[in-house]
């Protein structure tokens, strides 16, 4: 078999689409198997645009002439199957023998993995976008439970290191006749005058900087001075307090139920940490702990009593009136102090 | 923990895609149900199969019940056309080394779906 022979057979079996057209007509010349079984056979004298109306034969051979190049793409259906050729001509020859050759690729694989791919991605996509609503909502339940910082910590690290704090300022606050409410109004009342105390009890302390601890029934726990140190930590639980009374003031004089709150302020130490594997909670215990819980047991309804230690550093700023010493369980002979709004306005911070 | 669905254990998209390529070759193949796609757009039709095959293998798609009514609602699928499917996908698994347990799980993911394809 020659040379020529061999080319040609081998032209004619590729799987790539070749047809050679004259450049000036853009009549067909010769075209290869796999065009053929593509695009069907030219007739002789049949032109380019016969076969791919589509394509803009004056571009065409404005682009022939400018730099010897020309892309397209093309699409027909074979079977069922949308089949997607690249169609590229290259000006080639000289004189009197100025031909175009036509180069087609099969690239409907390529075209549909590139479908798959978009697919595929905006599934992912929209997973991510749902995964990371999911990811604020836990976020968002967690930090109900703990300050931030220590969400931070566990969420780095999956564990808290407890902390000591000290000082801060602790407030400890519940509702004289808790029991008597509870019995003789509906649940469904109780519930809901709880959470809307409480809810408006956060709002007063997130504005004061206060951290809420937790809630036990009718009894409300609040920290200024963690987890970040704070050298006003008495004062914004004072400050706290003394609107927390001015809150249930207003309410009751429009509500049924009357709520009475007994709260107690001491100043000390406590520690931080989140308690329990499973069903775990951020919680704070130590010694101001149980101080402010002996004090709120001393207090009369709608009032607030503190210790001696936060009395000091409350005296510029509010009204006290001592109540004398009193013999706090664990605690021993304290002096003990009733606080109020100072007389000429709330406490500056 | 959740359990390893079938989309990760056989080798996540890069190796679905394969699975999801000659799934959509042999429908197209399929005398009986390749006629449904006769007039539907590549891409739209890719993207039809993409979401099929990763939502039975629990991959990142999931159809719900009322999707897969109203996509199948104006077309004229009978038993015969689900069967035919369903054995296109047993082939489409076994070609990609599925074992048989898994495959058969697909396969009844597939079946309970049924009602709702089937017109």
């Amino acid at each position: 078999m020659s040379i020529e022979a061999i080319n040609e057979q081998l032209l004619r079996a590729i799987g790539v689409g070749v047809a050679l057209l004259d450049r000036e007509t853009l009549r067909f010349q010769f075209s290869n198997d796999t065009f053929e079984e593509w695009f069907g056979k030219p007739e002789p004298q049949q032109v380019l645009s016969q076969l791919f109306p589509e394509l803009d034969a004056k571009a065409l051979s404005a682009a022939l002439s400018d730099s010897g190049r020309f892309t397209a793409e093309t699409s027909f259906k074979k079977k069922r199957r949308t089949m997607v050729i690249a169609v590229d001509f290259t000006a080639a020859g000289e004189g009197e023998e100025r031909i175009a050759v036509l180069v087609c690729q099969n690239i409907t694989r390529i075209r549909e993995l590139e479908a798959m791919i978009e697919s595929y991605s905006m599934m992912v996509e929209r997973n991510t976008r749902e995964i990371k609503r999911e990811k604020e909502q836990v976020e968002k339940l967690l930090l109900n439970i703990m300050p931030r910082s220590v969400y931070e910590e566990y969420k780095t690290f999956g564990v808290v290191t407890p902390q000591m704090y000290d000082p801060v300022t602790v407030l400890m606050l519940d509702f004289a006749g808790f029991s008597e409410i509870v019995g003789s109004a509906e649940p469904g009342v109780t519930v809901s005058e709880l959470n809307d105390i409480y809810s408006a009890f956060d709002r007063i302390g997130e504005q004061f900087g206060c951290e809420r601890i937790k809630t036990i029934g009718d009894a409300y726990v609040t920290v200024a001075g963690l987890p970040d140190a704070s050298p006003e930590h008495a004062i914004s639980v004072a400050n706290t307090a003394v609107r927390f009374i001015r809150f249930l003031e207003r309410r009751n004089a429009s509500h049924p139920i009357k709520w009475r709150c007994r709260i107690g302020i001491a100043t000390g130490s406590v520690v931080g940490s989140v308690v329990g594997v499973q069903k775990y909670v951020y919680d704070v215990f130590g010694p101001a702990m149980n101080l402010a819980r002996r004090l709120q047991e001393f207090c009369e309804p709608m009032q607030i009593m503190i210790q001696d230690r936060a009395a000091d550093l409350l005296r510029d700023k509010f009204d006290l009136q001592s109540i004398g010493n009193r013999e706090i369980h664990g605690f021993g002979t304290q002096p003990v102090w009733r606080l109020f709004e100072h007389t000429s306005g709330p406490a500056r911070m | 923990m959740s359990e390893h669905t079938l989309f990760e254990k056989y080798g996540g998209f890069a190796k679905i895609s394969k699975v999801v390529i000659s799934f959509y070759d042999r429908l197209l193949d399929s005398d009986s149900v390749g006629p449904f796609f006769d007039e539907i757009d590549m891409a739209k039709m890719v993207d039809h199969q993409t979401k099929f095959i990763a939502s039975l293998l629990g991959g990142p798609a999931a159809y719900t019940d009322d999707q897969l009514r109203q996509v199948h609602a104006r077309l004229d699928i009978n038993n015969a056309h689900f069967d035919e499917l369903k054995s296109v996908l047993s082939a489409t698994l076994a070609e990609h080394g599925f074992a048989p347990d898994d495959s058969d799980t697909v396969l009844e993911k597939f079946e309970r779906r049924r009602g709702l394809i089937v017109g």
